[in-house]
């Protein structure tokens, strides 16, 4: 019987600027297949590799993969069509790693994401022929370079180790930083991963992984390319049994990674806490009931929103944590389309503005004893709620921005300007609820519709950032 | 015979229009009247206009080419699109700072504060003109690829889905508080002078607009050529 495909890229082009990189490449990957794909530097093997991911836009083409019920389904084509992929093993030219996560973290996570249900002395027998067990509970950060590499590679290829069923394996360069022993191991799982059907393509330089090849792509300097063949026998090599397929569970699995960082390393919570907690001391410093009387209570109001407000604008941990060593970018082609959608949320400011803002209101309205509508304790969380959203907003913005490629020297300010007409909407409602208390008046003059209306701006502005990239 | 080609006609342009600018601001200053004080707070600041209005209506025409050329890039990913998109940028920062400089200005002086949060011109123009600050940054400091040409645009494209937005934020918030009351008088219409000169600054900034709207799609598409002799020179001097 044929081999059945497992990806179909056809009449493929694609522009990195005003250059054609690939043009009018098609190719298709069966089960049990490996293909190598060999050229100078800047040739165009990584945008190939990567593009089969769907992590690149396309100028033409379509790529196509195989689905569990063996349909071949579009994930991205040149009219904007994009879909999430099967589940896959992908090791990109960086390791695609957080420094925060421990080694067997990394490899729970790449599984559970694969769906693949894993105990522990099958993870340890995992590391153990990658010579990393030993170092199982150490974080990426403190490995050497070669043994991050190896546990980048390994994270490429368990998924279809462990899988019961063909999965296709993405590996850009990945004997790069390996030592001989390494290089000979990963030749020898390559070819053991084919004879078990699995089908791989890789990008590389290295004669020994050209070796294993069936099938070997050359990309010359005009962007045309030549193929030819090498025949190998079955590979009696031994991997490690696979596992029982469990529920994939894509998005939880990346709310559980960001959790585990920040828990680690809450530095998402100190850098939004620092400036909001010394913006409330000081305006507590600086502002006096009488004050209070000469300006207005618009003014107070403002400042009791401002702590939360400045908490949910910073940018969140999570944009270093995706720009180390390309995590983001593994994340967002094992994911998907949805990969913005989710980060925007889970990257924006979720626990701080409620507390902030009535922290800053028991601070202010302590020697100001005026105002003290009895509403204003049990709505206040009200527009709490709605810098919540505003956090999704800015979050959202700062992702987008995250985008460029050198996104640390870009001006993200100039866009969360937009975010100004919420915390003005904000600013009135709360006035309103401190003067007259709290109103569910669909007037446009009263707190809930102001409110209502701040929400509705930051969605809009939350839904274009997150859906427009990806449209 | 001299043909003129269009990068002659892109500094006959600039250069006619260049000058008209400066002769709206000289016909400004002695050709047209002085208003009347009251209604005008501050008569001789109202002289801003002739430069104020045109930017705003100038820059109106920088943005319409940046969204353009985002949608071209975005939907066709044609070279010429991503030309315009750079050109209107750069041009929309140009005329838009022109409009937040000036109109702060002449706010300070008439109504006594520089910005109004109620006025939708002013805050549209504000926010599409950071916008454009932004991409002209993010051009500079970033290197040119497919992706990076897709976010641009796409922000691009968020600024102008910002004016829908910025058009609700505004009118709602100028129901409850009332704008700043520019004039009282019941006159309407400028005075023919006043127009006559206006209708000249109009022009001016237009013709220079075209102007500099040429050089400026000439320059980058050089750029682009450029770029790709330099990549063609990459590989001679590795052989």
């Amino acid at each position: 019987m044929d081999a059945l495909p497992l990806i179909q890229i056809s009449d493929l082009d694609i522009h990195r600027g005003s250059r054609l990189v690939i043009s009018q490449m098609s190719l298709e990957l069966s089960e049990g297949e490996v293909i190598a794909l060999v050229g100078s530097n800047g040739s165009g093997k990584t945008t190939l590799l990567e593009s089969s991911a769907g992590m690149h836009a396309l100028s033409s083409g379509t790529i196509k993969w195989r689905f569990a019920n063996s349909s071949m389904e579009i994930i991205r084509d040149s009219e904007g069509r994009r879909n999430s992929l099967p589940p896959f093993g992908l090791t990109l030219q960086k390791n695609g790693m957080s420094g925060e996560e421990t080694v067997q973290e990394r490899l729970r996570t790449v599984l559970s994401v694969c769906g693949c249900d894993i105990d522990h002395i099958q993870l340890s027998q995992l590391l153990t022929s990658w010579g990393l067990d030993h170092r199982s509970s150490d974080r990426v950060s403190q490995l050497s370079g070669g043994l991050a590499r190896r546990l980048a590679v390994l994270s490429g290829l368990a998924p279809a180790v462990m899988s019961p069923s063909p999965r296709a394996v993405l590996l850009d360069e990945p004997s790069e930083g390996l030592d001989d022993n390494a290089r000979l191991l990963l030749a020898n799982w390559l070819r053991a991963l084919a004879s078990r059907g699995h089908g791989i393509i890789l990008a590389t330089h290295d004669s020994k992984i050209i070796s294993t090849a069936d099938r070997v792509i050359r990309f010359d300097e005009e962007n045309k390319t030549s193929e030819s063949s090498q025949t190998h026998t079955q590979s009696d090599f031994e991997l490690p049994q696979p596992t029982s397929s469990t529920k994939i569970s894509k998005f939880s699995s990346l709310m559980n990674w960001a959790y585990r960082m920040e828990k680690r390393n809450p530095i998402d919570t100190i850098n939004r806490l620092l400036p909001s907690v010394l913006a409330l001391l000081m305006i507590h410093t600086l502002i006096s009931e009488d004050e209070i009387a000469l300006v207005g209570t618009d003014f107070f109001a403002a400042m009791i929103l401002l702590p939360s407000f400045i908490s949910v604008v910073i940018p969140p941990a999570l944009i270093p944590r995706y720009a180390e060593e390309n995590c983001g970018r593994w994340w967002a082609a094992v994911i998907g389309p949805q990969f913005r959608t989710v980060s925007s949320i889970i990257g924006s400011s979720i626990l701080l503005p409620l507390p902030l803002i009535y922290v800053s209101w028991i601070v202010l309205s302590d020697n100001i004893n005026t105002l003290n509508h009895p509403d204003v304790l049990s709505w206040l969380w009200l527009p709490g709620l709605a810098i919540l959203i505003v956090g999704m907003s800015a979050s959202a913005l700062h992702l987008l921005v995250s985008d460029l490629r050198r996104s640390g020297t870009s001006a993200i300010s100039l866009l969360l300007l937009v975010l100004i007409w919420p915390f003005i909407e904000l600013t009135d409602a709360l006035d309103m609820i401190i003067v007259d208390g709290m109103s569910f008046s669909s007037s446009l003059d009263e707190p809930f519709s102001m409110i209502f209306l701040a929400c509705f701006v930051s969605i809009l502005v939350w839904a274009i950032s997150v859906y427009l990239p990806d449209a | 015979m001299f043909m003129p080609s269009l990068k002659h006609y892109g500094w006959g342009l600039t250069c006619v229009g260049g000058a008209g600018v400066i002769l709206t601001a000289v016909m400004g200053y002695t050709y047209a009247p002085l208003v009347q004080s009251p209604p005008f707070r501050s008569p001789e600041a109202y002289r801003i206009l002739f430069w104020h209005v045109p930017f705003a209506w100038t820059s109106f025409l920088a943005f319409c080419l940046l969204f353009i050329g985002a949608i071209v890039w975005f939907l066709k990913r044609k070279e010429w699109g991503w030309n315009l998109f750079c050109t209107g940028s750069d041009l929309g920062l140009l005329f838009g700072s022109g409009v937040v400089i000036s109109g702060p200005i002449w706010g300070s002086a008439e109504w006594g504060v520089p910005w109004d949060w109620g006025d939708l011109r002013l805050n549209t123009f504000g926010l599409l003109t950071a916008v454009a600050f932004f991409l002209v940054l993010s051009r500079r400091s970033q290197p040119d690829g497919i992706d990076t040409r897709d976010t641009l645009s796409t922000v691009g494209l968020f600024g102008f889905a910002l004016v829908p937005i910025t058009a609700i934020a505004t009118t709602v918030y100028q129901k409850r508080h009332p704008s700043v009351v520019i004039t009282q008088s019941d006159e309407t219409g400028l005075d023919p002078k006043m127009l006559q000169v206006l209708i000249i600054g109009v022009f001016s900034f237009w013709i220079l607009m075209i102007g500099l709207s040429i050089l400026t799609f000439l320059a980058y598409k050089l750029e682009n050529e450029l770029k790709q002799l330099l990549h063609i020179l990459d590989k001679e001097v590795f052989r």
